[in-house]
């Protein structure tokens, strides 16, 4: 009777003690299961470093490129790399990739001197690869006319940390009139912004484009303002963006891509004054304002210990990896960027 | 017998005056509209999954996840869901129960204990995320030799943490309902504490405790936010297993709902998306029902005694 009643609880206290054992081997071994990936075993002891994986941290805006290239390297002849990708950000990918886990992170900018010496004092070392431009859209209503083209200092005015407050369009004229922009007769219409929030890569790209410079001339924070409508989930921005006829808002190129019909790209002016739209032309030539390079860091040390982690960024660098970048909805470097790219990673020494 | 004694005229007259009226018109709106939003939430879902299933068929359950909707899968979410369920179930009930039981038939009402049953309300109400956090610093990292960083391992041992003061607070109302004269009819036979606990104390409140792990278990499987914390994964992810890198499913439907439909495909991200809220709720009504079933069995026994 005794041993009858205790039975279920005690079952369930010894499952649990399987799971905890079975914990320590996943952590030392191959498990049993996945043998298509058995091929190469390297005494790794984590997870991410086991013969025939590979796993990619960082920019959730790197992130489609990566599990495109993954995809093709699960599927390709041999293909038995399993790949592993998740999509953080750019900096939270970095401070694992310093840590030393995770083989390779994307980012949507260039590593920054502190995550560098985190990364140095870590003894990790690492290659950097540009893989892809992205560009960046500012964008408003289809039914709003009155703006086509805007310059830095006319969306500094807009959006930068002294326009906290503007209601209106117009409320931003005085300022980017002051600022020198060509734009200073915005309509007096309600001004209604939508963007990702501070933790995106996309947020601290907007940051670098638009405010950046004036704020440090300006001796400002370089923010945007806080009273914006900000999510982490570009269909909100998008929506947001076409809810409003007068509406400002900003998301990367692919998302501008694929829902273009519900947005207006603006055009923005260069250095010399010229209006320039962005499209896949004008980003891949760089005369667009709003674009910048896309990354990949490799670990030296998890590349030297892992063939699979070499194959997938050959494969990365390869003809068929630069198609997953359109595919992706980004655009491709040019070929004179991606040679550069090819010849840094075979330098790696 | 000094009760006033009412006719059903009386009776009829009440139900018509007003004041009741407005009250019960009240109470039928609140009722509509509850009932309202579940079969428009439904509805959706339905509309939304029926293109994802007719376009996928079994392979949605399947396959791993990729980069287009007309190939992704929701295996390795339904793996790590299923083991968060399994987890939860193994762990936070029996403990909770274990605490439950403690806490009214052998703990004595003193201050110290009073405090204690206070801060397990209390951290029922904590949210989610905090327990995400709690997850990160502990079963990511302090147990990682254990859980191996984030894995269905953690995962189910954070949820277990979130769930448990639903599990204890459950459990001792339906301990504390149990009639005093059961037990003392068992000391009365000369029964000990543990005895009449074991066998009389706890059958009695089983109902009741099952109807706080079915609770407890729909919660846990319903939760993204602690999962972001610990790490789950929603790019690509062809491996699974308990230790290594998981997903589960609340997590692909934020993510998922949170990827642009692309022109291209027969179907969209939200499609997929309303597919594995199908999926999760199917999950979640199939663990339900094994305790309702359960609970059923206890209660027919209990009507028998």
């Amino acid at each position: 009777m005794n041993v009858k009643r205790l039975a279920p609880w005690a079952s369930a206290v010894a499952l649990l003690f399987v799971a905890a054992c079975g914990g320590d081997d996943g952590g030392s071994s191959e498990s049993p299961n996945d043998t298509s990936a058995a091929t190469e075993t390297t005494a790794g002891g984590d997870s991410s470093s086991a013969g025939g994986s590979v796993f990619v941290t960082g920019s959730s805006t790197v992130e489609p490129i990566s599990i495109k290239v993954g995809e093709l390297a699960g599927t390709a002849e041999g293909g038995d790399i399993a790949v592993t990708v998740e999509g953080p950000g750019t900096g939270d990918g970095f401070k694992k990739f310093c840590a030393g886990e995770g083989d390779i992170t994307g980012a949507s900018r260039a590593i920054k001197d502190e995550e560098a010496q985190i990364c140095a004092d870590n003894g990790i070392e690492f290659v950097e690869l540009a893989v892809a431009i992205d560009g960046l859209t500012v964008a408003t209503s289809p039914n709003n006319p009155a703006i086509e083209c805007l310059d830095k200092a006319a969306l500094y005015a807009l959006t930068g940390p002294e326009s906290e407050g503007f209601a209106s369009w117009a409320d931003a004229n005085e300022l980017a009139a002051e600022l020198g922009s060509a734009f200073a007769t915005l309509p007096d219409a309600p001004l209604s912004i939508y963007g990702p929030g501070e933790e995106s890569g996309t947020y601290d790209s907007y940051v670098e484009f638009a405010i950046k410079k004036i704020a440090e001339e300006r001796g400002t924070d370089d923010f945007t303002r806080a009273d914006y409508t900000a999510s982490p989930n570009d269909n909100v921005i998008v929506d947001g963006i076409e809810s409003s006829d007068t509406s400002l808002g900003w998301v990367g190129y692919a998302y501008f891509k694929a829902e273009g019909d519900r947005m207006k790209g603006i055009a923005i002016a260069d250095s010399d004054g010229k209006c320039v739209a962005p499209s896949d032309e004008t980003i891949a030539d760089g005369s667009y304002p709003f674009s910048r390079t896309l990354y990949i860091y490799v670990n030296k040390a998890k590349a030297a210990e892992n063939p699979a982690v070499v194959a997938y960024v050959d494969l990365y660098l390869s003809e068929a990896g630069v198609e997953q970048v359109s595919a992706a909805g980004y655009v491709a470097l040019g070929a004179d960027k991606i040679q550069a790219s090819r010849d840094a990673w075979s330098a790696r020494g | 017998m000094s009760t006033v004694e009412l006719s059903p005229t009386d009776l009829r007259n009440r139900e018509k005056s007003r004041g009741s009226l407005v009250l019960g018109f009240g109470l039928l709106v609140a009722v509509t509209f509850t009932l309202l939003s579940l079969f428009v939430l439904l509805a959706r879902i339905f509309t939304q999954a029926i293109p994802a299933f007719r376009e996928r068929g079994t392979d949605f359950i399947t396959d791993t996840i990729g980069s287009e909707p007309g190939i992704s899968g929701i295996w390795p979410g339904l793996f790590g869901s299923f083991g968060i369920g399994v987890g939860v179930l193994l762990l936070a009930v029996p403990l909770g129960l274990a605490a439950a039981i403690y806490l009214e038939e052998y703990a004595k009402p003193t201050r110290f204990n009073r405090f204690v049953i206070v801060n397990i309300r209390n951290l029922a109400g904590v949210p989610a995320v905090i327990y995400g956090v709690l997850g990160l610093i502990i079963f990511v990292g302090w147990l990682r030799p254990i859980t191996n960083g984030g894995s269905v391992i953690a995962a189910a041992l954070t949820l277990s943490v979130l769930v448990l003061p639903v599990i204890i607070i459950t459990g001792m109302e339906a301990i504390r309902s149990v009639p005093t004269g059961i037990r003392e009819a068992g000391y009365g036979v000369g029964a000990t504490r543990w005895e009449v606990t074991r066998d009389h104390v706890v059958p009695y409140a089983m109902p009741g405790i099952l109807t706080g792990t079915v609770l407890a278990l729909s919660r846990a499987l319903g939760e993204a936010a602690p999962l972001i914390m610990i790490g789950a994964i929603t790019g690509l992810l062809p491996e699974t297993s308990l230790t290594g890198k998981f997903t589960a499913i609340p997590m692909l439907i934020y993510n998922w709902s949170g990827r642009p439909d692309s022109a291209g495909g027969a179907i969209g991200w939200s499609n997929s998306a309303a597919a594995a809220g199908l999926v999760l709720l199917v999950l979640v009504i199939a663990f339900n029902l094994t305790g309702v079933l359960l609970r059923q069995k206890f209660e027919k026994k209990r009507v028998g005694t």
